[in-house]
């Protein structure tokens, strides 16, 4: 298991902090790539954020309400060593499958 | 192995991953090599986005293993600054079709500064670009750069198709006074399987190519993820009576013809695996060697299985693109029944 933060991303042109409004999701979950874990305000909008990666929730760093600062921890999540990277996903090692068979008379010289 | 040898082992079979093989290797480059330096995309803080670097950050400290803004460009232009200033750099491109804005700095500074120079600027850099496809991700994360680094003058190019070899090759690359494109099978990272970690030159091979398996019938030459997919095409054609070897090529730049001279002599047949595009992929330069070297012993023309000539298409397809078994076995039957005249 490796632990990954990431922090609040810039979500507008230079902003700085975000309050947070709502967490989509809590301690413990399941977190797929993609999958938006909080809703959080900036003085020009608010906006869901997806997650960057698929993981086990294990520390919420901030409350509803809370202001979160840019580039400072918003989620850490626990990640299996076997899980894919940011991109793709990790190919599934079937029995090999075939429906060709070779037929040849070998000579043997 | 022998018993006694296995008594007297110092240090132990681990099983390991490829992504923790290399996150290995890297960390004991760091360890004795003060003057090598690992930065990219991500490797830093994040630990790379297939945890390759995961805790170099941490261990070495951010002067060390460091992220670098998203231009690729700008990636290698550092590492070649820092190697003409006497760093080993080892840099990262987080994706094969991310290397192209590098391609410029690798072609017309990297592989040619120590020509450029008469020997004065060795440019001892390691690039580390995960490569080829098979994990299902969008456009530019599947492609095979292998014959486009293979034609520059001055590059060498790696790819390792285990943990066991990552951990080495990757030393050794990095030991080296040249620039290596060390290719990492991103379908591969995952898969565990035993690393002998012991630096025994007598045991461990670093040149050339090796026998993945003996066969006597007809040579699979492969590289990358090709090799394992290659293994179990031998192993269904054993159930037809048919032995293959599979060569796993490793170095494609300097090929080791007088291994795929070796191993092509003896079975007289070979069949080319590889997950780029057909025309003038790597296999064409295997089979050229291989025409040249056992023109008078081979029994049917070298066959290619490939990929397309089209862009390396999205995860729905890229089954469809990539070499599979049966592509493969039609390919092994075609020079099985080839007959002269």
């Amino acid at each position: 298991m490796a632990e990954i933060s990431f922090p609040l991303p810039d979500l507008g042109e230079g902003l700085l902090e975000a309050t947070v409004l709502e967490w989509l999701v809590k301690v413990g979950d399941q977190v797929e790539r993609n999958q938006p874990f909080v809703e959080v305000e900036t003085t020009k909008s608010s906006v869901e954020l997806p997650s960057p990666i698929a993981g086990i929730v294990l520390t919420l760093h901030g409350e509803p309400g809370d202001v979160v600062l840019v580039d400072r921890p918003l989620i850490t999540f626990a990640v299996a060593d076997d899980s894919a990277g940011i991109v793709g996903t990790v190919p599934q090692e079937a029995a090999p499958k075939r429906r060709v068979r070779l037929s040849v008379v070998l000579d043997e010289d | 192995m022998s018993e006694t040898l296995e008594l007297v082992r110092e240090t132990p079979l681990l099983q390991l991953s490829m992504q923790q093989a290399i996150n290995r290797a890297l960390g004991e480059i760091l360890e004795h090599d003060d003057r090598a330096l690992i930065f990219g995309e991500d490797v830093g803080v994040l630990g790379g986005v297939f945890r390759v670097t995961d805790g170099l950050q941490q261990r070495f400290g951010a002067n060390r293993v460091f992220d670098t803004p998203l231009a690729e460009s700008g990636i290698l232009g550092t590492a070649i600054g820092l190697a003409m200033a006497g760093f080993h750099p080892i840099p990262e491109v987080q994706f094969d079709g991310f290397a192209y804005p590098a391609v410029n700095q690798i072609i017309t500074q990297l592989a040619r500064m120590n020509y450029r120079s008469r020997g004065r600027l060795p440019m001892p850099v390691t690039l580390r670009v995960p490569s080829f496809g098979g994990i299902r991700a969008p456009e530019h994360h599947g492609e095979s750069l292998e014959s486009l680094f293979a034609h520059v003058p001055g590059l060498k190019v790696v790819s390792p198709s285990n943990p066991q070899q990552a951990y080495h090759l990757l030393k050794h690359a990095a030991s080296m006074p040249d620039p290596v494109i060390f290719m990492e099978p991103k379908a591969r990272y995952w898969n565990k399987a035993a690393v002998d970690l012991a630096d025994d030159q007598d045991s461990i091979s670093l040149e050339g190519s090796v026998i993945a398996r003996p066969g006597k019938h007809a040579t699979l030459v492969a590289w990358g993820a090709m090799v394992s997919r290659c293994l179990q095409v031998a192993e269904l054609a054993a159930e037809d009576g048919i032995e293959l070897e599979v060569l796993d090529l490793r170095w494609l730049k300097p090929i080791d013809e007088a291994g795929l001279a070796a191993s092509v002599s003896r079975t007289r047949r070979a069949i080319v695996v590889h997950e780029g595009p057909h025309t003038a992929g790597l296999g064409a330069e295997v089979a050229a060697l291989v025409s040249q070297s056992c023109f008078d012993t081979l029994r049917a023309p070298v066959e290619r299985v490939t990929g397309f000539d089209v862009p390396y298409p999205s995860g729905d397809l890229e089954d469809e693109y990539i070499p599979n078994i049966d592509r493969i076995l039609f390919g092994v039957q075609r020079v099985l029944e080839y007959r002269r005249g």
